[in-house]
């Protein structure tokens, strides 16, 4: 496909405004596509071309906020990071986010998503109290160490996990994979010493053990994280905790920052002359 | 820890369902390959042999252990299910204490006759 070849491509989008509609319903928008153009791209262009007051979340338009995040043909995508002529089709069906309440048209409420992460405390929890108020150096920390949770901090918090989990949709009180996999980023960094005040957040009736590892959250990451993983390590956390077979893991050593450093790389020359 | 307790016994009971089904099964309904083993178990579903088996410490015992794990495994697995689809703290308090109570209860039957005949 060239810029010559674009395509007309019939845009299904979902259309709800609880102050005025009882129900969510469909709106079909034709929208112009050539190769390479994203769902978010249409979108943008009906709201500059065909409807302004069509709402939908976008920022970075790099796969790098998780803003855009949206059902597309009745999967959870980002809408920037998925190009129209992936799905080989002249329509389009453009949902909000399921498992969220919708606040307009393709905007989910995003606030159950963030309540859920917050109540698992994800940052660092030391009880040197004084080292965190004031640090005076550095925490410790090896390269295995840190690949150890290091695929989970990628993570976006665009919601795409908790809207492809069967479980969210069944229990409007579960956790959700993305907090649960958050949980287990903290409690895996050899710097933290909060995991006493997390586990009984995740070890509750609608906590961790609602899981049914059907790995809906894995598959649909769009930054290729494995909550379902983050969440089997974290059972055996609380299993190894509650029977005593746990090792005892030191916190990060709290060591001074190297005095000499390496030499920076230079400035490279201007290839453009200085006038 | 409550929860993973909970469910770590289920995971435990599974297993152990696993053991003592097995020894159910093979004993009930495998006899033809017992009997190439040189083990006869003939009329193993007779009132007789039943009997005969409930009277027994470990036969009896084999048994209360099947009872007690698979009454846990299912009504916890049935719990969970039922929670999932009604989230309230009020439900889940009622759900729990009607479970329990139907598994005391079930278990009680269960294990009357056998514990009635060894106490005989």
């Amino acid at each position: 496909m060239t810029e010559d070849s674009t395509e007309l491509i019939t845009f299904k989008v979902q259309r709800y405004n609880p102050e005025q509609d009882s129900a969510p319903y469909f709106q079909e928008f034709i929208v112009p596509a050539g190769r390479g153009t994203t769902v978010l791209e249409g979108l943008i262009y009906i709201k500059e071309n065909l409807d302004s007051s069509l709402a939908f979340r976008t920022s970075c338009r790099m796969g790098i906020c998780g803003s855009c995040a949206m059902l597309i043909n009745n999967y959870p995508h980002l809408a920037c990071h998925t190009q129209i002529e992936e799905f080989h089709s002249d329509t389009l069906t453009v949902k909000s986010l399921p498992n969220l309440p919708i606040i307009k048209d393709l905007v989910p409420e995003l606030n159950p998503l963030f309540e859920n992460h917050k109540s698992v405390k994800p940052y660092i929890l030391r009880y040197d109290m004084e080292e965190m108020k004031k640090p005076t150096a550095e925490f410790a920390q090896t390269p295995q160490e840190l690949r150890s949770f290091l695929q989970f901090a990628y993570c976006i918090k665009c919601g795409i996990c908790v809207a492809a989990c069967p479980t969210a949709a069944s229990d409007k009180l579960f956790l959700g994979p993305q907090a649960l996999s958050q949980c287990y980023r903290y409690c895996a960094d050899n710097r933290d010493e909060g995991e006493q005040e997390r586990f009984p957040v995740v070890d509750t009736d609608h906590g961790i053990w609602h899981c049914h590892l059907a790995g809906a959250c894995s598959e649909a990451c769009p930054k290729g994280l494995d909550p379902a993983l983050a969440i089997q390590l974290l059972k055996r956390r609380l299993v190894s905790e509650a029977i005593g077979l746990r090792k005892k893991q030191e916190p990060a050593m709290v060591v001074s920052p190297p005095t000499e450093t390496k030499p920076k790389v230079p400035f490279p020359e201007f290839t453009v002359k200085q006038t | 820890m409550r929860n993973t307790y909970v469910w770590f016994l289920q995971l435990v009971t599974g297993v152990l369902i696993a053991v003592l089904l097995g020894i159910h099964v093979v004993i009930m309904h495998l006899d033809a390959i017992l009997g190439f083993f040189g083990v006869d178990m003939a009329e193993v579903t007779s009132w007789e042999s039943m009997i005969g088996r409930a009277i027994q410490g470990v036969w009896a015992s084999l048994y209360i252990a099947l009872l007690a794990v698979v009454l846990y495994h299912a009504l916890n697995g049935l719990r969970g299910i039922i929670l999932e689809s009604t989230p309230s703290a009020t439900t889940e308090r009622i759900v729990t204490w009607v479970i329990i109570a139907f598994g005391i209860i079930a278990f009680i039957g269960g294990t009357y006759v056998p514990v009635a005949l060894l106490a005989s």
